[in-house]
């Protein structure tokens, strides 16, 4: 019977295994291509992918927009959902956080963009006003070397997926735990490492985990807002992916599976300590 | 106090955004330093009707992003199901596992199975875009019908089974009809996620699967804002359009007399 059950459940997760197989495939195929060489297999390209100027203003850069935008993200939504989220939950405001998820992050970019421009709204209203008296003198937000207007675009519309991913984990909060520890004389330092912390870790560290891979490997929003140097990684990989040298091609292919592997590493050991502390606190409560 | 300063932010950054875009898209072009004009024009709207490639384009996206929340729903159910309601060894490490596609980059994946694809004949197609939109989407639909299922528990579909209703009957006017919201949540996710990919798009398709991001993107800096509003606006119809679909779908498949609907509940 129990081989029946076990059977079963193999057939369930059979579509899944195939869909993570297709991933680790094309993972691995990144990689074969990264040291197909002319002449038989290479490691030349590692080699010259780290003599490119162009990378490291590239990382710098993009590790530089990533860590803002990924921090600020984190910090403010998950303000926002500690500060409200006893209304959010079941009201119209919910519905209100869901608006910006609709829309595509170009979108998004587009709008930040009409707004914020040099020839946005925002620049049309101070002159109209009288503040300014040529577009030049609006500050540049967008399309400037600092990368203001790509990390203003993430922000607007990571924090709406921040308070969404979290507001589910303080709804399910053991409320009644924080009454246990105020009546036996516990502080709100203590309510909040009891019950707070070991809650709301496990989601917080996949939100910063999601994110981090996800703005420092996209490509629509940097394109649309950057400049031309520096790039972001995934500008970099596709105008090397679209470049007319053969090394180039195989640049695309060695940088993309070093930011794969990178971060894949870094999600699978933070999983793993995760999932260990986890079992840790279950078995320490099952023994009392 | 509270409530009404999360209700103005709210407002503010949320609201006001897609307001804003949806007055654009029914205005004339504002240039820099005139005033707005406010002439009601139907021009960014008509221009979907007026173009055969748009509006092929707008049912191609459509198409793929139904077929990729689809598979999705399959794919996810089952495995949300095997993941909630079963215990076996390694199944900690197998949730981080299906999670792993979201925290490596998409393109790596693109332009690793780009060469898998030409050979398959895939690439330059449809169904090859689909399988790429697979790779951002399923780990997402995988954990909410995983939670979709930790919610339904199992007692309710034991009962059903020892009355001896097959796992068929047993999906149709039990799981499915409870796990609504969680299909809700998941078509809208898929969908949006699906009509986000400019570059996944662009790589496997090639230049041959024309869908809405691959031709409003490169217009992205014109300065038609008429236009580019109205198809902003359509981008966040489509989400909403498509979880009506998939609620006709599974209204269909959901029998009359089902559990839910007999007032029981």
């Amino acid at each position: 019977m129990k081989w029946l059950h076990n059977n079963r459940s193999a057939v369930l997760l059979a579509p899944a295994l195939l869909f993570l197989l297709l991933v680790l495939y094309s993972l691995t195929m990144s990689f074969v291509e990264s040291i197909r060489g002319v002449d038989g297999w290479t490691f030349d390209y590692y080699q010259g992918l780290f003599q490119e100027r162009r990378l490291y203003a590239s990382f710098g850069y993009s590790l530089t927009i990533t860590l803002i935008s990924t921090l600020l993200s984190i910090a403010i939504g998950w303000g926002i959902v500690r500060s409200f989220h006893t209304f959010i939950e079941n009201s119209p405001g919910k519905w209100l956080v869901w608006i910006p998820m609709l829309f595509p992050h170009f979108v998004w970019g587009y709008f930040v963009l009409l707004l914020l421009g040099q020839s946005g709204l925002i620049s049309s209203a101070l002159f109209g006003l009288g503040w300014i008296e040529e577009r030049d003198q609006f500050p540049v937000f967008v399309q400037d070397r600092n990368g203001i207007g790509i990390i203003t675009t993430y922000l607007w519309k990571e924090i709406p997926f921040v308070i969404l991913m979290l507001l589910p984990v303080y709804a399910q909060l053991p409320k009644q735990y924080g009454e246990v520890i105020q009546v036996l004389g516990g502080s709100k330092r203590h309510i909040f490492k009891t019950i707070e912390w070991p809650w709301v870790k496990p989601v917080l560290l996949e939100v910063a985990l999601i994110l981090t891979a996800f703005i420092f490997t996209a490509y629509e929003v940097p394109a649309l807002l950057g400049v031309q140097y520096p790039q972001m990684t995934a500008e970099l990989a596709y105008d090397w992916f679209y470049g007319v040298s053969w090394d180039e091609r195989s640049y695309a292919f060695a940088l993309l599976f070093i930011a794969a592997a990178v971060m894949g590493f870094i999600a699978l050991i933070s999983f793993m300590i995760l999932n260990r502390q986890r079992w840790l606190i279950s078995k320490s409560q099952h023994s009392r | 106090m509270k409530r009404s300063l999360f209700y103005s932010l709210a407002i503010l950054f949320f609201l006001f955004p897609a307001i804003l875009l949806g007055l654009k898209s029914v205005t004339p072009i504002w240039r820099w330093g005139e005033p707005l004009s406010f002439n009601w024009t139907l021009r960014g709207w008509t221009s979907f009707w007026m173009d055969d490639r748009i509006l092929h384009a707008l049912w191609l996206s459509l198409l793929i992003a139904l077929t990729v929340t689809l598979i999705n729903l399959a794919v996810g159910m089952m495995a949300g199901k095997a993941l909630s309601h079963s215990s076996f060894k390694g199944k900690s490490m197998l949730e981080t596992l299906l999670l792993l596609p979201l925290f490596v980059p998409a393109m790596a994946a693109a332009i690793g199975l780009h060469i898998t694809m030409i050979r398959l004949g895939l690439a330059n197609h449809w169904t090859g875009v689909v399988i790429v939109h697979l790779v951002p989407t399923i780990p997402y639909t995988i954990k909410i019908m995983k939670a979709g299922y930790d919610r339904l528990g199992s007692d309710l579909i034991d009962q059903s089974r020892m009355l001896k209703a097959g796992p068929f009957r047993t999906f149709r006017e039990i799981e499915l009809p409870l796990l609504l919201p969680s299909v809700r949540s998941a078509v809208f996710l898929v969908v949006t996620i699906s009509m986000s990919q400019y570059v996944l798009t662009a790589i496997i398709g090639g230049g041959s699967v024309i869908t809405l991001p691959i031709i409003y993107y490169p217009f992205l800096q014109s300065v038609d804002d008429t236009v580019m509003a109205a198809f902003s606006i359509v981008f966040a119809i489509l989400p909403v359009f498509a979880v009506l679909i998939i609620e006709l779908i599974s209204r269909f498949f959901i029998t009359k007399n089902s559990f839910f609907n007999r007032g029981a509940v």
